[in-house]
């Protein structure tokens, strides 16, 4: 697997809080990219995440004590603005009127904001929504563009309410509970009204949205359409995510009227792992198409035709 | 003055499939190549999903995969009546919707999301070979000779004139297919034969017989079949190579998805195209089609033998001989006749339609002739004839009448009073009577088509002669008269024989558009033409001032080099100025004129930098 896969991988663990798997993934990274920027500072953000919980660094907490090569003044790599940032606005409404609902705008300078001191690891007794929200949290600093296989669920599913939706978390994710569950002799939190698959995948998406993770969130929207196809606010997540992918893929494409080439022999195309859309988009390619030209014939949505182009381009598998 | 210096005119082969364009330069007629440096431009104009107009290749590539947007073969329906027979056929196998024009005569075409007239389409396709050729000559092209078949009726060619309207061309004239061929043939050689042009393009299989005399081009018999040509042949290897992948990939039927039956499609002609000249071709198509259930894409790898394409096609070259046959039967012509086959298409390439073709004659094919370029030489040919007329050769183009011309008659039949093939100008008349007692007046409508009954046959036009002397029913004569004029200008009067009572009607060709249709599409294009005009020329502009100052730095950098070579910065100057000059370089090579305009400050930077460096340009320093 090559180092852009295994940052994938642990970035997609990451959104579904495998915050383990995540780190091995990182970690793999780094063994064979000792000095890729975006590993190391992840690294460091989930080290101090983790410390709390028996994880290396536990008695110092810095990278540099788990044997990293500290970040210190690396910048992870920086990643494009979405195509149109949303307007700065009060929690989205849950109404299902005709007018466009406003998103919340993602935090602003996520894309390239250095990497900072790392927080404290919260007490488990600590942690609540409002804390989570207002925390830098590993999606700040890498939403990134080549999410393959987006999210599968939220990273926190957070109530209507401040507290978490525990029982939501523990359905959809590894973590475990922080507060002691019933039985336990700990004192009982109020019963919730349960709520429908459609709130919580919602939630998820305006989190995952905010967090900078817009195919996460598009996941989620996708997700919702399927049952609720005129979701109003669903369609505005889609489409803002949406406008906001094509942007950040075509960012990587260059300019519309290039003429992309194989960057490899052909007779190596066979030993590429793609599937049959990326090998039609290929097969288009042979010196004499532009990227626009691919967009117009390849007969898939814009997204998608990005998507692929963006990831050939990053593989080495065509060049401008 | 050389051809350059002249306004330039053009021969275009609008084409069922492909088409090509070309012209005369300095006396030798050439094609021209289109911007993606090929000779022939698909037919075939599409919406693609994302809004954008697409024609040729680019709209080949996406044609199965967005069927209901993607128009090919609109050849087959310019100036066809809706309702009529070849229309109803062609909706039977065309993917895309057909429609009756807002009269209810004429066909429209549903694409995208407008509905478009037939002639509006293919003046994109001319549009888009007029758009090669002002590259080509680095100006405005205005005229053009359009080649139609042999047997388009008056309509379909007048529909083609409003076609090369709407591309912003005069078409100054409309020769048949194989009379262009057959100039192209004869071009500069004395030449007096009876030929037969065999032409097997992609979607039609046209036959003519033509006598040739000093330069004068006479089709004396045509024939074909409008649903036989190179697609066909293409289709019987997509089929082999479907049912093999099928037998071999535990039953994956290629069918089912579009992206990989449009690779197939592609790599299908390919492989007919690479048999042509070799005895095996490969087909590669890595990730073609999904594995399914999560496993990994499935490639094709195949590869196929002449003798495969032979036997999945032999009955295809067999039905091109049969027409060929029955077309000289026709005109009472035996092969032996025949002094030469011009054979014109790209299928002609083909090893076995060339040997049916020799088999069938007892000669071999001419070889002389490009198979795919020769009609449009030809065109190019009579444009530069009818353009350039000082010093050039008169070629006398005979033309005829591409169907049978004759009136109704009692009982719904259809009366020819000038059969098909005849040459024009020609006049011919016929007596009819009144078929009813104290009949005072008659019907005469002018029909023009190939079948018994009337109705099967395109109506041209039609009058009354009243004011009959009421008596008997067959006892009055009526004389009616045809008349076509070198223009093809077809005029029909009908007289009275006892009280000399006279009616007549000329006949003018409609395309099915009204006059105000056609202005409006025209107005409606040029915006277009204009913008993308505007567009071409603004990068035209970057590139040249670019490359001038690529050129002046490229110049001066030998110089600045060696001044900065011992300087702690200079080789890293130098690195950066090259580095810049290579992606001006990569910007004009991707025709991206943003790029061009932000690198076109720097450039200029680095060149005023330079030659402070060198003291100047290198011109401007002494010796």
């Amino acid at each position: 697997m090559t180092a852009a896969e295994l940052m994938e991988q642990g970035i997609r663990a990451y959104t579904r809080c495998e915050l383990g798997e995540a780190e091995r993934c990182w970690r793999d990274v780094l063994a064979l990219e000792p000095t890729n920027a975006r590993a190391l500072s992840y690294l460091e953000l989930l080290v101090g995440k983790l410390a709390p919980q028996g994880a290396p660094g536990k008695d110092g907490g810095s990278a540099a004590s788990i044997g990293l090569v500290t970040t210190a003044g690396a910048a992870p790599v920086p990643l494009p603005p979405p195509a149109a940032v949303p307007a700065a606005a009060p929690a989205p409404s849950r109404g299902r009127g005709a007018e466009p609902v406003p998103l919340p705008a993602p935090e602003e300078g996520a894309w390239m904001r250095p990497p900072i001191a790392i927080p404290p690891a919260p007490e488990p007794s600590s942690i609540d929504g409002r804390e989570l929200r207002e925390r830098t949290t590993l999606s700040d600093y890498a939403p990134s563009p080549w999410d393959q296989g987006p999210a599968m669920s939220p990273a926190v599913v957070l109530d209507d309410g401040d507290g978490l939706d525990l029982a939501s978390v523990a359905e959809q994710s590894d973590l475990r509970a922080l507060v002691p569950e019933e039985g336990d002799g700990a004192p009982q939190t109020p019963r919730r009204k349960p709520r429908s698959e459609v709130e919580i995948w919602m939630e998820g998406a305006r989190e995952l949205f905010a967090l900078g993770d817009f195919s996460g969130s598009l996941e989620m929207i996708e997700k919702i359409l399927k049952i609720e196809s005129s979701h109003v606010e669903a369609r505005e997540y889609l489409r803002q995510n949406e406008a906001t992918l094509i942007a950040m893929y075509e960012s990587k494409i260059g300019p519309p009227r290039a003429i992309p080439r194989l960057a490899i022999k052909p007779e190596e195309v066979m030993w590429l792992n793609l599937d049959h859309r990326a090998g039609f988009l290929l097969a288009q390619i042979d010196g004499t198409v532009s990227y626009d030209d691919l967009f117009a014939l390849s007969g898939l949505p814009h997204l998608d035709t990005a998507r692929i182009l963006a990831a050939l381009l990053q593989e080495g598998v065509i060049r401008s | 003055m050389s051809d350059l210096e002249l306004e330039p005119v053009i021969g275009i082969d609008l084409g069922t499939t492909n088409s090509v364009v070309a012209t005369v330069l300095d006396g030798v007629p050439r094609v021209i190549q289109n911007r993606s440096g090929q000779l022939l431009t698909p037919s075939i104009v599409a919406v693609a999903k994302n809004g954008r107009r697409l024609v040729g290749q680019i709209a080949k590539r996406q044609a199965v995969t967005n069927p209901d947007n993607t128009v090919f073969a609109a050849k087959r329906l310019i100036g066809r009546r809706w309702g009529s027979r070849e229309v109803e056929d062609a909706r039977k196998i065309l993917p895309y919707d057909l429609v009756a024009g807002p009269e209810g005569n004429d066909v429209r075409i549903r694409m995208g999301d407008r509905v478009w007239p037939v002639p509006e389409i293919s003046g994109l396709i001319l549009s888009e070979l007029k758009t090669d050729a002002e590259a080509f000559f680095g100006r405005q092209v205005t005229r053009a000779v359009v080649t139609v078949p042999a047997y388009f009726n008056d309509g379909q060619r007048q529909a083609t004139k409003d076609a090369g309207r709407i591309a912003g061309l005069d078409v100054t004239r409309i020769i048949n297919e194989p009379t262009s061929a057959a100039l192209a043939y004869g071009f500069g050689k004395s030449v007096e034969k009876k030929v037969v042009v065999f032409d097997l393009g992609g979607g039609t299989f046209d036959v003519s017989i033509l006598d040739i005399g000093k330069s004068v081009y006479d089709v004396v018999g045509v024939g074909g079949d409008t649903y036989l040509g190179g697609e066909d042949f293409d289709r019987r290897v997509m089929d082999w190579l479907t049912f093999s992948f099928a037998k071999e990939k535990g039953g994956v039927d290629l069918r089912r998805d579009k992206m990989a039956l449009q690779r197939l499609k592609d790599a299908s002609e390919k492989a007919k195209c690479d048999l042509s000249g070799a005895a095996v071709a490969g087909i590669h198509l890595p990730f073609l089609i999904g594995g399914g259930e999560g496993r990994p894409a499935l490639h094709l790898e195949k590869q196929i033998q002449r003798e495969k394409l032979e036997e999945l096609t032999k009955d295809l070259v067999d039905r091109c001989i049969q027409v060929v046959d029955r077309t000289l039967r026709d005109v009472g012509v035996r092969p032996s006749q025949i002094d030469d086959v011009i054979l014109v298409g790209g299928m002609t390439r083909m090893p076995s339609v060339q040997k049916a073709v020799r088999d069938f004659f007892g000669r071999e094919p001419s070889r002389g002739v490009h198979p795919e370029e020769v009609v449009a030489l030809g065109a190019a040919i009579q444009a530069h004839a009818l353009t350039h007329r000082q010093g050039s050769t008169e070629v006398l183009l005979l033309d005829v009448t591409p169907q049978n011309l004759g009136i109704l008659v009692v009982g719904g039949y259809f009366q020819t009073i000038i059969p098909r093939n005849t040459t024009v100008p020609t006049s011919q008349m016929h007596v009819f009577t009144t078929s009813q007692d104290n009949q005072t007046s008659v019907r005469i409508a002018v029909l023009q088509g190939a079948s018994d009954k009337a109705i099967e046959n395109e109506l041209l036009g039609e009058f009354v002669l009243a004011g009959i002397r009421p008596t008997l029913r067959g006892e009055v004569g009526i004389e009616v008269n045809f008349d076509i004029s070198a223009d093809g200008i077809v005029s029909v009067s009908a007289r009275d024989m006892v009280t000399g009572q006279c009616q007549s009607i000329t006949v003018t060709a409609t395309s099915g558009l009204t006059e105000d249709e056609l202005k409006r599409i025209m107005d409606e294009n040029v915006d277009e033409l204009l913008a993308r005009k505007q567009i071409v020329s603004d990068f035209e502009r970057r590139r040249e001032a670019t490359e001038r100052i690529i050129g002046e730095i490229e110049a001066l950098m030998p110089v600045v080099t060696a001044a900065l070579a011992r300087s702690r910065f200079g080789k890293d100057a130098v690195n950066k100025a090259q580095a810049m000059v290579q992606r001006a370089q990569a910007a004009i090579r991707a025709q991206d004129g943003d790029q061009l305009v932000t690198l076109g400050e720097q450039l200029d930077r680095t060149l005023q930098l330079f030659k402070g460096l060198s003291g100047g340009a290198p011109e401007e320093r002494g010796p």
